[in-house]
């Protein structure tokens, strides 16, 4: 492999200096002068008719700017999805009803925060209740509570704006179910008759949360001229600029969003909340500035939740573990609004299908609304429990036909080059590597065995390296100083990941200058190119690739100087540190950024030196042209999806105490294969916080509803792992250098959860010798599922 | 209703007029503008907020300002002397302990006072003296290994 200077180097942060003196801006450290702080007042029905809403009180409070409701804004609507077939759904305030528990009624903006807190006091709402429904198997059957009737879609889509020709239709929601999917290679009732065992599971998985440290927050300004400023705890700015343009009817040039650093996300802000709009609307309203800060409990109570769901799996296999078909049927509890559910439910498929060849498969899937908080991705999307219920699946398989639970997964894994059915080829595929390596790093040969008190357990999942998510793509721009210094703009959003410094050490090492020699501006909407952000894991294939493209084309130009001010080739130099050589006499600096700059200026009319690159993960033009023109549809699984998958294993090494239920992780190995580690010392975090992330969401971590209320809004009632939970975690990368990610590098950053969940509910299934079904794996049910086996403690 | 106070924080006096229920980690923000000391969860549970009151790991959002007069308080602002990195500043930008940051300060802190009373904890002491702090990114290895690292003088 080609040597690098700046990439595949365990660089420091470029941002860790300042997050390490507390210097680092957060959207809840800003305050501008003026500025209101914005509260909102939530239902604290599950499901009612709005009959009156009084304001009068609130609004002659002293110190209150300014009251809205939902009659006010009207009944304009966002959402993650918004395609022709699924409009968007919901609403940053409720009209004629609320849906759920902590949905905004009324949006109060005051001098300080405790004259709001009073104004909320003061609003008198009266509501009639109505039945409301939880379960969503409940929702589905005739009679149930209606939650929504006909969604009406009131503006265009992004699909629409961008020149797709369809237009959105009204979504007429028949027995509560939000969307479907259909997907369908094969001919699955012929593969069961093909196997030679068959075997059925239903898994159920609750509701966990994203618990970013960051309390999530929005602050939003406009000027005289009528233009928003706006800061927020966002995974990207497009998505919130385009949405608070639509939502408040103004140009998208009017909103500008700026950059605050984003404590943690994991999914949780991947697209907007009405809290966002609300400051805006608010600052509008008032002609202040106003700032929303979720307290801890409301971000519990009212911020989106991992995908609830329901997994009825069959799987056929031959004796010799090969599998014959796999019939999945996934009831997905969207909650109150729709949330992400068509992507996630065709990401569920999608994280299936780049693993394990399955020749006849039948995935059928819905998205059922129910009166509960909304459910949106959380590291993974999906991911994790397709992991959980398709391996624990797979365990069982094994352990019936005596074969090892490795040898079944080398027995079906796919193979590099396969192309699935919906045109994706896999270009790297580093999955058997990954688990052949976690094997041997753990000793999985020596201590593999079920029943026993120590036991192990396998998981593996796929990823993709970003997405289609019409119109958006990324790119950037880079522009050479006359110190020598190249800055670099980027729309990516660093919330943590890393972002800002593996796109600088891209832009260093495509130009050929040192790492402290690039200057990053990004997340400033104005002055950075657009960026679809930093979700659907679109980071560093995606953004990244721009960044590569952008540097090489200031690299081109400044290339083409030198060779006409030194009389050379322009393919016979190129540049390191800075400094121009001959390819042939690399020790010799010829000439420099500065001097090429100044022979701009002398003999090109001060023509300046700026580079720009762009990128999408596949060409659009595949996914609406060729086979599928015309009939491409995520929810029938047509179409190309990504150019690039990554995949993980992980193995759990655990012990269960019989008697009490509990469980002690003594070691989890991951392996990634993220085609090329632009910066191993982040990749290594990513996965390690993978591991711990994982092993809370298996064994503890559980978001309570009772009566669609959240009963464990604190941190205190819902435990995320601290220090005294880790146990030894080894992290291993696999480098198969995916041919069109920038420097071979793809998806690592959260994918492997999903392999984690499944390791660690295997382990623990192995340790008590039968299967749990339902998560998290808590001592209570450990030991209901030992008792149910009759198994005494040994 | 508000009270004049005298805080003395990172070694400078400050005198402010806050009302008395009012939280250090709100005055400490707000009132003298130090956002550094971040707070995440407002009931003591995260650890987010601390601050080192005489020497002592303190979730500034459970102590009022008003209790804190006439004690030495240090948030992460002073953390830092002449501009020169703490070596644990240091590690942890080093060993990669920091993603997003939020628990940054915090921890850091807490990590303080803990060699201050322990210079030679164990790695299980270590998990102990800094389990009042979570974080969500990291999960905590390499935080773990920053503090070995400046505990066995391997910066």
């Amino acid at each position: 492999m080609q040597e690098y200077s700046v990439v595949g180097k365990g660089l420091p942060r470029v941002d860790g200096i300042l997050k390490a003196t507390g210097e680092a801006k957060y959207t809840v450290d800003l305050v501008l002068p003026g500025m209101l702080y914005g509260r909102i007042l939530r239902s604290p029905h599950s499901h009612a008719k709005i009959l009156n809403i009084d304001t009068r009180k609130a609004e002659a409070l002293p110190g209150v700017k300014a009251v809205i409701t939902g009659k006010e804004i009207g009944p304009v609507r966002f959402g993650c999805i918004d395609t022709p077939r699924y409009p968007a759904d919901q609403c940053p305030l409720a009209i004629d009803k609320v849906r759920y528990i902590g949905e905004e009624v009324v949006a109060v903006a005051a001098i300080d925060k405790d004259t709001a807190d009073e104004a909320l006091e003061l609003i008198g709402v009266d509501y009639e209740e109505l039945p409301a429904v939880f379960d969503p198997e409940e929702a589905t059957k005739e009679g149930a509570p209606k939650i929504h009737e006909i969604i009406i879609p009131t503006t265009t889509t992004a699909w629409e704006d961008f020149g797709v020709a369809r237009k959105a239709r009204p979504y007429e929601v028949v027995n509560n179910i939000s969307n479907s999917a259909l997907i369908e290679y094969g001919d699955v009732e012929q593969g069961f008759k093909e196997s030679d065992y068959i075997r059925e599971d239903r898994f159920v998985i609750p509701s966990n949360a994203h618990v970013s440290m960051e309390p999530r927050g929005a602050l939003a300004r406009f000027d005289s001229s009528g233009k928003l400023e706006f800061w927020s705890t966002h995974m990207g700015y497009e998505h919130p600029r385009y949405w608070l343009a639509k939502v408040l009817g103004m140009p998208i040039s009017k909103v500008r969003v700026l950059k605050a650093y984003v404590g943690g996300a994991f999914g949780d802000s991947a697209w907007t909340y009405p809290f966002q709009f609300l400051a805006a609307f608010l600052s509008r309203k008032a002609g202040k500035p106003v700032k929303i800060t979720l307290s801890r409990e409301e971000v519990s109570m009212v911020t989106r939740l991992d995908h609830r769901m329901i997994i009825n799996g069959k799987i056929g296999v031959k004796r010799d573990g090969k599998i014959t078909a796999y019939h999945v049927k996934v009831i997905q509890d969207v909650g109150a609004y729709r949330g992400s559910s068509p992507t996630t439910l065709y990401l569920f498929h999608s994280f299936h299908d780049p693993l394990y060849r399955t020749p006849n498969l039948k995935y059928e899937a819905m998205g059922v609304y129910t009166n509960k908080l909304v459910t949106g991705p959380r590291r993974g999307n999906g991911i994790q429990q397709h992991s959980f219920a398709f391996e624990s699946q797979l365990d069982i398989v094994a352990e019936h036909l005596g074969i090892d639970p490795l040898e079944i997964r080398l027995k079906n894994f796919r193979k590099q080059g396969d192309v699935l059915a919906n045109g994706d080829r896999l270009d790297s595929y580093g999955l058997p590597e990954c688990l052949v390596k976690a094997a041997e790093s753990i000793g999985w040969k020596e201590k593999k065995g079920n029943g026993k008190k120590v036991a192990l357990g396998i998981g593996t999942s796929g990823m993709f390296s970003g997405a289609p998510n019409y119109p958006f793509g990324s790119a950037a721009t880079v522009k050479v100083n006359p110190d020598g210094t190249v800055t670099l703009f980027t729309g990516g959003t660093d919330f943590g990941q890393g972002h800002d410094t593996v796109m600088s050490q891209i832009a260093a090492e495509e130009l050929g200058v040192r790492m402290e020699d690039i200057i990053l501006v990004s997340g400033d909407s104005e002055t950075c190119p657009y960026d679809i952000g930093n979700w659907l894991s679109a980071g560093v294939y995606t953004s990244g690739q721009a960044v590569k493209r952008a540097a090489a084309d200031a690299k081109g130009q400044i290339l083409s100087y030198a060779a006409e001010a030194l009389g050379k080739e322009s393919d016979n130099l190129d540049i390191k540190d800075g400094y121009i050589f001959l390819r042939s006499n690399p020790e010799i600096k010829l000439t420099s950024f500065s001097d090429i700059l100044k022979y701009g200026i002398q003999k090109h009319n001060g023509d300046p030196i700026l580079g720009k690159g762009f990128a999408k993960c596949v060409p659009e033009v595949e996914f609406w042209g060729g086979a599928y023109k015309g009939t491409a549809s995520l929810s029938r699984g047509r179409g190309r999806f990504t150019d690039a998958y990554s995949y993980a294993s992980a193995i759990a090494e655990v012990e269960v105490d019989k008697e009490t239920g509990k469980v002690k992780i003594n070691e989890i190995t991951v392996a990634a294969d993220s085609g090329y580690d632009i910066n191993p010392l982040n990749v290594q975090g990513q996965l390690e916080s993978q591991a711990v992330m994982g092993m809370g969401d298996v064994l503890f971590e559980e978001i309570l509803f009772e009566n669609g209320k959240v009963l464990n809004p604190t941190l205190g009632d819902y435990r995320i792992p601290g220090p005294l939970d880790i146990s030894k975690i080894t992290t291993i990368s696999v480098q198969t250098n995916e041919p069109k990610g920038p420097f071979g590098a793809k998806e690592v950053g959260e994918g492997a959860r999903a392999a984690v969940w499944a390791a660690v509910s295997n382990a623990v299934c192995g340790a008590i010798g039968t299967r749990i079904h339902t998560l998290p794996m808590t001592p209570e049910r450990i030991l209901e599922a030992i008792k149910k086996k009759g198994i005494s403690s040994d | 209703m508000k009270q004049i106070i005298q805080l003395k924080v990172n070694g400078q006096e400050y005198e402010v007029r806050v009302e008395p229920w009012k939280t250090l980690v709100d005055v400490i923000r707000e009132d003298l503008g130090l956002t550094g000391t971040k707070e995440a969860c407002s009931t003591g549970e995260c650890g987010a907020c601390t601050v080192l009151v005489n020497g002592k790991p303190t979730n500034s959002c459970l102590v009022l300002a008003v209790e804190a007069q006439h004690k030495d308080i240090l948030t992460i602002e002073g953390l830092s002397q002449g501009g020169k990195l703490n070596q644990l500043q240091e590690a942890f930008i080093k060993y990669g302990a920091i993603q997003c940051g939020f628990c940054t300060p915090g921890m850091l802190l807490t990590t303080k006072a803990l060699l201050d009373r322990n210079p030679q904890p164990t790695e299980l002491e270590i998990k102990e003296g800094i389990s009042g702090n979570l974080c969500r990114c990291t999960g905590y290895v390499k935080i773990i290994e920053a503090i070995s690292a400046v505990v066995k003088n391997r910066l």
